[in-house]
């Protein structure tokens, strides 16, 4: 079959590599219909995802048609239409049945490499270094999915691709974002990064009552989107300095919640932004941790911040001692994502909320490597990328 | 090892000839495994730490390491066989006290991973020693470890595990170049729901032996279930060999069984990259 596979910092070519096979009994095998690119996998694009292999298939936000069930799955069968979350869950582990289920304990191949570096073992995720998982990723025509009968969830066919597609990664990675961010009736919530995470989390605190929200980036139809579909008020951090115009705009509290939907690979201006982004390429520091710095010092006293963005190793002066004198409560975590399917199917199945919006491009899977590219730089209007296998 | 050996064997199999002692290593990544290890008999809290390349690495070492680490860890992860998840393994060791050692210099014990009194020695002896918790009650998980199957599946890769009667179990270690060296083990203690402990019989080539501890998790977490293994080569080419096959990292083996452990009683089924594709082929490591 065809995928797109990792190759190096900036290599991703489409090639040919085998069909997967059905390799333990809750497993299934989907045939991708769409597959979305992720503002992560620009992190493992870049080169800062430790434990990457010449040859992985990448991609985590498929959704496709059943084509073959291993001998114990009892909720699917071969024809279903079903979105694949990135998170791969037991749901039989003490995690899974908590609903924390990127923390599963048994879905890991690779735990013990996992525990070496993190003390313990998150859950394996779709084609997202061998450290998490190793398992083959979905931009590709073909994806094995383990544990099927706890991840993937059906949907009807009269709903289109695009619509339901996200359920697959952002549109719920946006959704616990706003929920980790303990948003209280009113709040003023500023959320960093107006991808399609930042999006998500734009809308979904209005879901949750928010009463202001501020969208912070520089690429400006990103900042528009969030204007115009995220009703937020927007900042352009090159033009403008963040912490001055958060003060101002709240009468010097600051937000009450604050989203860091960025991560690993945030733009930094300044001396320390250069400085981070010399250490990240020497590997003295493998994240560039300046929304993370920013959003402590600009959250409100007691106040919360909820990291949704992926970080991916350790940071320098990340300023703890504001963290702590200011109480300030942290959530954070890979997306839990199978907790969120249903609802949010729902939501979209009301209309309340139609995820397409982020949208920008769709193409076939050989145009890969060149979306990769478009994405990455940020050009040509992209903010999300579908690709057809 | 003295006397007779009976029910176990040793097979040089085409091994060339190789001096008595564990032969030099023959590659840079085995070079840097044996440094490791040092390293982690080192970061022993009872033994003392000794200079920069005791507890902590400094910052030409911390890079060394980091990068290092990532090399092994990416040759292992290009080697689909046990050695290649080991030395994986041994770099992501690696990468770590790269990444973590400068936060941890002045925490020692934070330096250590998972493991609770893991050590190899450059010898090849192995004492290594871990912890799961596993989601069902002692009398069920005490006995699925003894079921044969069970067994057999665990160590997987790994070693050999048949068994011979209920009490007694055959294990074969292969090393590169189709050298093997088996042994017998006898259950000295069983006591279902508790404890579960073997030892290799007296005339076998390896001194082996391994306990599992079951103990009633609190807040209906399941079972802690301890695992120790000890692994004592024989001298000579042929335990020079299965020391390097068995593990780079051989302290991971009782992580990686325990792990498979847990998967199998709580899920069923042992998470597997047995036929994973890839632009390399198909089946990733283990």
């Amino acid at each position: 079959m065809r995928a797109l596979c990792w190759h190096g910092e900036g290599d991703i070519r489409v090639d040919e590599v085998p069909a997967p096979e059905i390799a333990n009994p809750h497993d299934a095998i989907v045939e991708i219909t769409a597959t979305a690119i992720c503002g992560s996998d620009l992190h493992l694009y870049g080169g800062h995802v430790p434990s990457m292999r010449e040859g992985d298939i990448v991609g985590h936000e498929p959704m496709g048609e059943v084509v073959a069930v291993g001998e114990d799955v009892e909720t699917l069968e071969e024809g279903d239409r079903v979105v694949v979350p990135f998170t791969i869950s037991c749901g039989s582990c003490w995690f899974c049945e908590q609903d924390m289920y990127s923390l599963c304990d048994n879905s890991n191949p690779n735990a013990e490499l996992a525990r070496k570096v993190m003390g313990q073992s998150p859950a394996g995720l779709f084609g997202y270094s061998h450290m998490l998982g190793g398992y083959a990723g979905a931009q590709a025509e073909y994806l094995r999915v383990p544990f099927a009968d706890v991840g993937p969830i059906t949907v009807d066919a009269d709903l289109p691709d695009e619509q339901v597609l996200l359920l697959s990664d952002v549109f719920p990675t946006g959704y616990m974002a706003a929920e980790n961010a303990e948003i209280d009736e009113d709040d003023t919530v500023a959320v960093w990064g107006c991808g399609p995470v930042g999006q998500f989390a734009i809308q979904s605190a209005w879901l949750f009552d928010a009463g202001r929200v501020i969208a912070i980036d520089r690429v400006p139809e990103r900042l528009a989107m969030a204007r115009e579909h995220g009703d937020a008020e927007t900042i352009h951090f090159e033009e403008e300095d963040v912490y001055d115009r958060l003060m101002a705009m709240t009468g010097g509290r600051g937000p009450d919640r604050c989203i860091d939907a960025v991560g690993t690979e945030a733009h930094g201006t300044g001396l320390m932004g250069l400085t981070d982004k010399a250490k990240q390429q020497v590997n003295l520091e493998a994240d560039r941790p300046h929304v993370l710095r920013q959003a402590i010092k600009c959250c409100r006293k007691g106040g919360t911040l909820s990291i949704p963005g992926v970080y991916v190793g350790h940071a320098d002066n990340v300023p703890v001692g504001p963290l702590m004198n200011k109480a300030l409560a942290v959530n954070t975590g890979q997306t839990h994502v199978q907790r969120y399917l249903d609802p949010l199917l729902e939501k979209i199945e009301d209309g309340e909320i139609d995820p397409s919006f982020v949208v920008t491009h769709r193409e076939p899977l050989e145009k890969g490597p060149e979306m990769y590219e478009t994405f990455r730089d940020k050009e040509d209007g992209c903010i999300k990328v579908v690709l057809d296998p | 090892m003295s006397g007779p050996i009976s029910e176990s064997t040793v097979d040089a199999g085409a091994t060339p000839p190789a001096p008595t002692n564990r032969p030099a290593a023959p590659s840079g990544g085995e070079r840097l495994v044996a440094a490791d290890r040092q390293h982690v008999t080192n970061a022993e809290p009872q033994a003392p730490a000794s200079g920069p390349s005791g507890r902590s690495l400094g910052r030409g070492g911390r890079l060394a390491a980091t990068t290092a680490g990532g090399t092994l860890l990416v040759l292992g992860l290009r080697r689909r066989s046990l050695g290649g998840v080991t030395a994986a393994v041994a770099g992501g060791w690696l990468l770590y006290r790269g990444l973590v050692s400068s936060r941890a210099d002045s925490d020692a014990e934070g330096t250590r991973p998972a493991g609770e009194a893991d050590q190899a020695d450059a010898a090849g002896r192995v004492e290594t020693t871990r912890s799961v918790t596993v989601g069902a009650p002692p009398e069920t998980v005490s006995e699925r470890w003894r079921d044969p199957e069970t067994m057999a599946r665990l160590y997987g890769g790994l070693l050999e595990v048949s068994a011979r009667s209920e009490d007694r179990w055959h294990w074969t270690a292969s090393g590169p170049l189709g050298t093997s060296v088996s042994w017998d083990t006898r259950v000295v203690e069983d006591r279902p729901g508790e404890r579960l402990r073997w030892e290799s019989l007296g005339n076998a080539p390896v001194d082996s032996a391994g306990s599992v501890r079951f103990r009633e998790a609190p807040a209906g977490r399941g079972t802690e279930v301890t695992f120790r293994f000890r692994f004592e080569p024989p001298g000579g080419a042929v335990g020079a060999a299965v020391t390097d096959r068995l593990g780079v990292v051989p302290e991971s083996l009782a992580g990686v069984v325990l792990d498979r452990f847990k998967s199998l009683v709580e899920t069923g089924e042992i998470p597997s990259l047995e036929s994973n594709p890839s632009a390399r082929g198909a089946g990733d490591a283990l």
